[in-house]
This record gives structure tokens, C-alpha cells and sequence, in this order.
């Protein structure tokens, strides 16, 4: 289904029947990715999944975003669709989006389930700006084009794939990874439940450790041998998990 | 041998799926016949118009090669001269190639509903399928309609609004609909294809949001009654208004409660669901043809698809799409289609003519509607200038 909020033409879907849960999937993914998973809640949920601006079938911001548009977003869309959701699902950046959120009274939940959540901002970040930045000088090089397109391929992939899967939001994703929402989680009342994966390596069990201190009572999980991915990787593990956390 | 310009692409959503169908249902089919010299005419998104042999292949359009092509190549105009001019560029400039016949291979905006017709028509050049009246008003989901009561022919209940309407008074307009129509409704922009902009709604929230998103589409909307106990069913038809002939009837096998968006229709070729057994793979998926219906209802489901084709002077080929109150018995005009995705070149090969059989009839048509068109006086000399 579409609607329009914030000006922007909006794509998302429920499923099932229930406590409404909302998922948020994460940088250059989309809703489509999460519906497997939507398909197991539906049991016990209403599930709602939507596509954020600049990915899938939503339309993209005219300006950069920082996760506070993004929440800001979240809110009006729920508001356009009378929908109340009790739990909030946060994958990688649509993590960081759901504790900004919640942290800062912008959306509420009764509980919060992130996996993989992004949000802590550290030195790896600041290295994928530099190169972000080297992109801008390939563009405006006297290159040819398909070498400049060669170049800045190359640029991306050592800066981090998070910008190769979605050139289009390049200064929204410079706003995002500057974006830390530690203080944030700090305000979170809400049960809490953080799953990493053993081998993530774009948002690491380090760093979900933080969170996890930074979220008063918040159960932490490690899923071990999978990566960033985990809800498509331990699919089973993911559902199990956030299904036990939900009805308790 | 006759030139036919096989057109296709264009500034629609749909020109990928206008690509498949010329491609595959119809330059290649006449080219084997060896009996026409076919010459690609592609429009870009942007609506330049380019010609070329290498045009013919689908891996240029499946690679980034197509941009690198297509800045490295000419593009091709057009003449009005006793008839449709190709103005083909060639080493030292452009050559004139004069075309014969045009074989329209466009889906949406600016190619199926008139637009190109009319083109064709002031260039006074033969063409496939439909005219620019037929065209236009399918494509205008309020007066296909309004056509279709004006014949007798069964539609389901429906409204329609201006954009202005909704936007001034949304509320009013959500009243109006509710007092008249009973959920579920459905909600569309009355000239976009490929159900873009299409809500199925349930309540007035539902309703309130899926104005909005049809009136971010288009200037006109549409708010039909669902069809209860619903059974899709579309038809193929070809031939002159006066004597078309259908293919089978076919029935898309999704879900009742489900209808076909743009991503099911095109992006996933169908399969929606991983599709079912016993289904047919078609330009539009998995279908079941001839269609299992109890036998009044096919016929009835015929009736009304040959009184759309007349109505609506139909010509060359055209697709007919319906919908069945399986319960009631009772069957629904839902839209026509000027030209279907890759002619529904499945559907007629099941009726036993084959993809080369098809484009030469096509053709045929094109060419004893011309001739017949030719015949009527347009203009005639008067004194009129003298006495002024």
C-alpha cells in the first residue's frame, strides 16, 4: 500500500493480527527483505513494515536526513495510518532510527527489540567520510566517465558497502554516520532486547555492548558464526528470539 | 518487400515492458516471415527516437550498454511526406526510409492511449491496433465506464472525483463515497496502467490515504465497489470492430483478496506466490486457459468482451479484462486494453494461432482499415476562399 506523508510517496504493508509490532529495516535494505520474517510474527502480531525514504518504493527526501527526520518520519507515518504499535523491530540503521525515537519521546513503544543496531559512531565512520570525500574529487576529476564510475566503485567499497548499495542518499548517509544516538539510549525505559551476530563486522558485538550498557535493564543476545544480516542468517534463532521477548 | 517500424519504449512506466513486447512478439516474429524489412524504432525515456539493427537485441537493454549506444548514435526523425518518413542517420548525414506500415509496440503514456495514434494518423500512415478513440478512452478508466453503461454492459458501482474535489474537501468526498459505495472499495488514478496508484481499502482511514496517493497520480480518480466473490478473468480479441474474433478466455490465478501490482505484473513476471500447478506462464504470469468457469459464465464473459471491442470501435487487437460475481453469476466490464503485453501472444498460441500467425493478421487489419480509410472524403475542393 501507499500514502503520503511528509510530502513523499510511501510504501508499506501489514500482515497478521494482534499487538501491532513495527519493523524498520536498515541502510539500503527494505521492507521487501523483512517479509519472511513479518510472515512468522503474523501470528501473534499485526505486523508493519515500511519502506523508509530513499529506499524500496519510498520516495527519497529532497534534503540529507539525520535520524531525527528519520523518527520524525516514522511518526508522522504512523499517525497517517492510525496504527499504535506496542513493540518496535530495528535492524542496523533502522535500529539507530528506533532509539533515537523512543530515546527522545518521538515515537513510543512498549518494547524494543534491535538487531544489529547501528547508532554507536566511532573511527570507522570518520575513515569512510574521508573517502567519501576522495568520491567527490573523482567526480569533479577530467577523467573519463567510465573511469571516474571505476574509481569511485573502488572508493565505496573501501568506505563501507552501506554507501555502494544506496549512492543516491550519499549526503543523508555523511549525516547518518555522524549521527550517535549513545545519549539517546540512555533515556530508554522500554524492556529492551539487543541481538548481535558473532561475525558482524558493520555494527560489531563491541559496539552492541554499548548500547546494551548504555539501555537500563536491556537483555543482550549473540547469535554466534553469523554476520549483520542475522535476521536473514538465523532466520529461525531472530524469530524465536524476538517472539519469546514480545509476549513475555 | 514492405518497411514496417516496429515502435516501442517511450516516456511511460512502462517502457521496459513495451520493450519485451516488441522484441519478442513481434520483431522477431516478422522477421521471420521474410516478408517485411523490419526497422527497430526505439523512443527513450527522455522521448528521443532512435533506429538500428543493434536495437533488436534484448542484452542491450539488460547491460549499462544502452546509454554508451545511444550517445555514440544519431538520432532518428521523423517526416510527414505522402505518408511516415524515417529520417535514419547514416555516415555522412541522414537517409529518408520511407515505412509502410507501423507496428505501435508501447504500453501507457504517450504510446497506447492515442497519443502516437494521432501521430501516426497526421502522417497518414497505415498501423496496428487500435485507433486514437479507442485508445484514449481506455485509457481513461471515468469514461471506459460511462462507454460501457452507455452500451448496456455491466460495470461495477463506481464513482469520480477531480483532484481538486479531494484536496479541498477531503472529508466530504469520503462521505460522498461512503453513502453510496460499501467497503471494500477500490481507489485508482483514472489514467495510469499497471495498477499504479491502486488501493484496495477498508475503512475511511484506508480511504482518506488512498485518495491522497491516487490524487498524487492524477487529476482524475476513480473509487470502484469491490466485485464480491471475485473471479479476474481477460479476454484477447482480435480482428475489425465489425467482426473481432476472441482468443480464451484466461484467468490469472492469484489470490481473490489479491490483485496484481505493477512489481507482481512486471518486475516478478508474474509469479507472485511462486504461482500455482496447472498455470500457464503468460506475459502477465501464471494463468489458467481456457479459463475453468461454468459454461454460461464463460459464455456470458465472452458476450461482454466482444460488446466492449464494438463499443469502443476497437481495431486490430485489444484485451478485455473482467470481473465475475462467482456467486451472482454475474460479470463486470473492468478495463480494456488497447495493447495487451506481448500481444498475449501465449493465450492465442493456445488458440492455435501461433506468434508469426498473429502479427501478420495484425498487420492484414492494419492495412484493410488504411485502405477503407483511404476511401472516405476528408476534404473536398469548395469556392469558399473565392468568395471571402
Amino acid at each position: 500500500m501507499q500514502v503520503i506523508v511528509q510530502d513523499l510517496l510511501t510504501s508499506y504493508s501489514r500482515v497478521g493480527k494482534g499487538k501491532q509490532v513495527l519493523i524498520l529495516h536498515g541502510w539500503g535494505d527494505s521492507s521487501a527483505s523483512w517479509k519472511a520474517v513479518a510472515k512468522k510474527l503474523a501470528g501473534q502480531h499485526e505486523v508493519i513494515l515500511v519502506d523508509l525514504p530513499g529506499f524500496g518504493e519510498t520516495q527519497m527526501p529532497s534534503i540529507a536526513w539525520d535520524l531525527t527526520d528519520y523518527a520524525n518520519f516514522i511518526q508522522a507515518f504512523l499517525r497517517k495510518i492510525g496504527a499504535k504499535p506496542y513493540a518496535i523491530v530495528g535492524h542496523s540503521n533502522g535500529g539507530a532510527i528506533a532509539i533515537r525515537g523512543v530515546g527522545q519521546g518521538i515515537l513510543q513503544a512498549e518494547k524494543l527489540v534491535l538487531l544489529a543496531s547501528a547508532g554507536v559512531r566511532g573511527t570507522s565512520s570518520q575513515k569512510g567520510l574521508y573517502l567519501i570525500s576522495k568520491v567527490g574529487k573523482v567526480m569533479a576529476s577530467p577523467l573519463p566517465k567510465r573511469m571516474q564510475a571505476r574509481l569511485r566503485r573502488g572508493l565505496y567499497h573501501k568506505a563501507g558497502l552501506d554507501l555502494l548499495v544506496a549512492e543516491h542518499m550519499q549526503e543523508t548517509f555523511k549525516r547518518i554516520v555522524r549521527d550517535d544516538v549513545r545519549a539517546d539510549a540512555a533515556y530508554i525505559s522500554a524492556p529492551t532486547l539487543l541481538v548481535y551476530g558473532e561475525h558482524d563486522e558493520e555494527t560489531p558485538v563491541a559496539l552492541g555492548r554499548q548500547l546494551h550498557d548504555a539501555i537500563e535493564g536491556s537483555v543482550f543476545q549473540e547469535i554466534p558464526a553469523v554476520g549483520h544480516f542475522l535476521y536473514r542468517d538465523a532466520e529461525k534463532q531472530v524469530v524465536q528470539l524476538a517472539k519469546e521477548f514480545l509476549s513475555a | 518487400m514492405k518497411t514496417v517500424a516496429v515502435i516501442f519504449g517511450g516516456r511511460s512506466a512502462e517502457h521496459d515492458v513495451s520493450i519485451v513486447t516488441a522484441l519478442s512478439s513481434i520483431i522477431k516474429p516478422l522477421e521471420l516471415t521474410k516478408q517485411y524489412r523490419v526497422i527497430a524504432v526505439y523512443i527513450t525515456k527522455d522521448g528521443r527516437w532512435f533506429t538500428g539493427e543493434k536495437l533488436k537485441d534484448i542484452h542491450l537493454y539488460q547491460s549499462s550498454k544502452l546509454e554508451e549506444y545511444l550517445a555514440q548514435t544519431k538520432s532518428t526523425g521523423v517526416v510527414f511526406d505522402h505518408g511516415l518518413k524515417l529520417l535514419v542517420p547514416t555516415r555522412v548525414g541522414r537517409k529518408e526510409v520511407a515505412i509502410d506500415i507501423v507496428f505501435p509496440a508501447m504500453h501507457g503514456t504517450y504510446g497506447e492511449d492515442g497519443a502516437l495514434m494521432g501521430l501516426l494518423d497526421m502522417a497518414g500512415v497505415a498501423y496496428v491496433g487500435c485507433g486514437v478513440a479507442a485508445s484514449a478512452i481506455a485509457m481513461d478508466k471515468v469514461l471506459a465506464k460511462q462507454l460501457a453503461v452507455a452500451n448496456g454492459i455491466p460495470v461495477s458501482m463506481f464513482l469520480s472525483f477531480q483532484k481538486a474535489d479531494i484536496t479541498d474537501d477531503t472529508v466530504g468526498v469520503v462521505t460522498q463515497i461512503t453513502a453510496k459505495l460499501k467497503y471494500p472499495i477500490f481507489v485508482k488514478p483514472a489514467h495510469l496502467g499497471s495498477s499504479i496508484g491502486i488501493t484496495r481499502v477498508q475503512n475511511d482511514t484506508e480511504l482518506t490515504n488512498a485518495l491522497e496517493v491516487a490524487a498524487y497520480y492524477d487529476n482524475l480518480i476513480i473509487v470502484e465497489e469491490a466485485v464480491q466473490n471475485l473471479i479476474e478473468v481477460t479476454l484477447p480479441i482480435m480482428g475489425l470492430a465489425n467482426n473481432p474474433q476472441p482468443a480464451l478466455l484466461e484467468k490469472p490465478l492469484t489470490a481473490a483478496e489479491d490483485f496484481f501490482d505493477f512489481d507482481t505484473k512486471y518486475l516478478q513476471g508474474g509469479k507472485k506466490g511462486g504461482g500455482k500447478k496447472g498455470g500457464t506462464t503468460g506475459s502477465q504470469g501464471y494463468s489458467q486457459i481456457p479459463a475453468k468457469l461454468p459454461k454460461d459464465i464463460y459464455a456470458q464473459a465472452g458476450h461482454v468482451g466482444l460488446a466492449v471491442y464494438t463499443a469502443f470501435g476497437c481495431s486490430g487487437t485489444a484485451r478485455v479484462d473482467m470481473l465475475i460475481d462467482s456467486k451472482a453469476g454475474k460479470v463486470y466490464f473492468n478495463e480494456m486494453n488497447p495493447l495487451p503485453g506481448s500481444l498475449y501472444a501465449h493465450n492465442w498460441a493456445q488458440a492455435g494461432v501461433s506468434k508469426v500467425a498473429l502479427v501478420e493478421k495484425l498487420i492484414e487489419y492494419a492495412l484493410v482499415r488504411y485502405a477503407e480509410r483511404q476511401k472516405l472524403a476528408t476534404t473536398f475542393d469548395t469556392n469558399f476562399l473565392k468568395q471571402f
